[in-house]
């Protein structure tokens, strides 16, 4: 048991308290601003988002395996996208010149285009 | 946060990277025909897999046929100012608009000739396979293929063929 709580000290310290009086005043509006902090305190956080982001930044990326995991999806992804960028632009581009050549050789083609 | 912030960087670098490296190489062999002195005849070279020989010889034939087609567009194109100015004066077909438009389908008719022998020259000019991959081609895309007509007459917009085969049902 801790010594200072030995129940005979504690039978005083509650007299002591007893006969205690306040009598410094409060600070101004002091009900009104415990109020907003209790509402504050309550209130959902607008930046929980933010706060998980960052403690997912924080303390999650830096794990081997998880960096690891984050930079080869990113990898793979931005290959995968690329190539597939790469494919469309290209069947694009060879529509184009399909057009070209038949327009260079059809003159009642010139005007319309068959991609 | 330091080392986190570095890794998410690191991997926001590496994807922009892999994306960017991807389309340059994917797109290299089109933009090199693209920026090319004849696109449209690298692009004939890769689709019929033509070796440098035979793009050479086709490349000649194109070169020999496009300026005899541009005079016979010039000639058509002033058959066409001339036929409009007629019938601008004369609210009636004339000998002389017959006469222009019959001279007008004649130069039309020797273009398509023209223009049909190129694709079998070229098509000689091929590999045996691909030459009849590019003649069946070319005859689709072009005017040869003649579809315009038959599917204005096909669609029923005002076109007598469509009633005709329909009267036997009727």
């Amino acid at each position: 048991m801790n010594p200072n709580q030995n129940p005979d000290s504690d039978e005083r310290l509650r007299s002591v308290l007893r006969e205690w009086v306040v009598d410094a005043p409060l600070p101004p509006r002091f009900q009104e601003q415990v109020w907003k902090r209790i509402a504050r305190a309550e209130a959902p956080s607008e930046s929980s988002f933010w706060t998980a982001l960052a403690r997912l930044v924080e303390v999650v990326l830096p794990r081997p395996k998880i960096a690891f995991s984050y930079v080869a999806a990113l990898l793979v992804l931005g290959v995968t996208a690329g190539s597939v960028t790469a494919q469309i632009k290209s069947s694009h581009l060879d529509a184009t010149l399909r057009a070209r050549y038949v327009q260079a050789v059809d003159p009642y083609r010139a005007d319309s285009p068959q991609p | 946060m330091k080392k986190g912030g570095l890794i998410l960087l690191f991997g926001l670098l590496l994807g922009t990277a892999g994306f960017s490296g991807f389309y340059y190489l994917g797109t290299a062999p089109c933009r090199s025909m693209i920026h090319g002195p004849q696109p449209e005849l690298a692009w004939l070279k890769k689709e019929f897999a033509l070796s440098d020989a035979e793009f050479a010889r086709i490349s000649a034939l194109h070169e020999a046929y496009v300026p005899q087609c541009a005079e016979r567009c010039r000639v058509t194109e002033q058959q066409n100012r001339k036929l409009k100015e007629l019938l601008a004066k004369n609210p009636t077909v004339t000998p002389e608009i017959q006469n222009l438009l019959d001279e007008r389908a004649r130069n039309r008719a020797q273009c398509e000739a023209e223009m049909l022998k190129h694709f079998q020259e070229v098509s000689r000019a091929m590999p045996p396979e691909q030459g009849r991959r590019y003649l069946a081609w070319v005859q689709e895309q072009t005017v040869l293929r003649g579809q315009a007509m038959e599917n204005r007459h096909k669609m029923g917009g005002g076109g007598h063929m469509m009633d005709m085969t329909k009267e036997p049902h009727l």
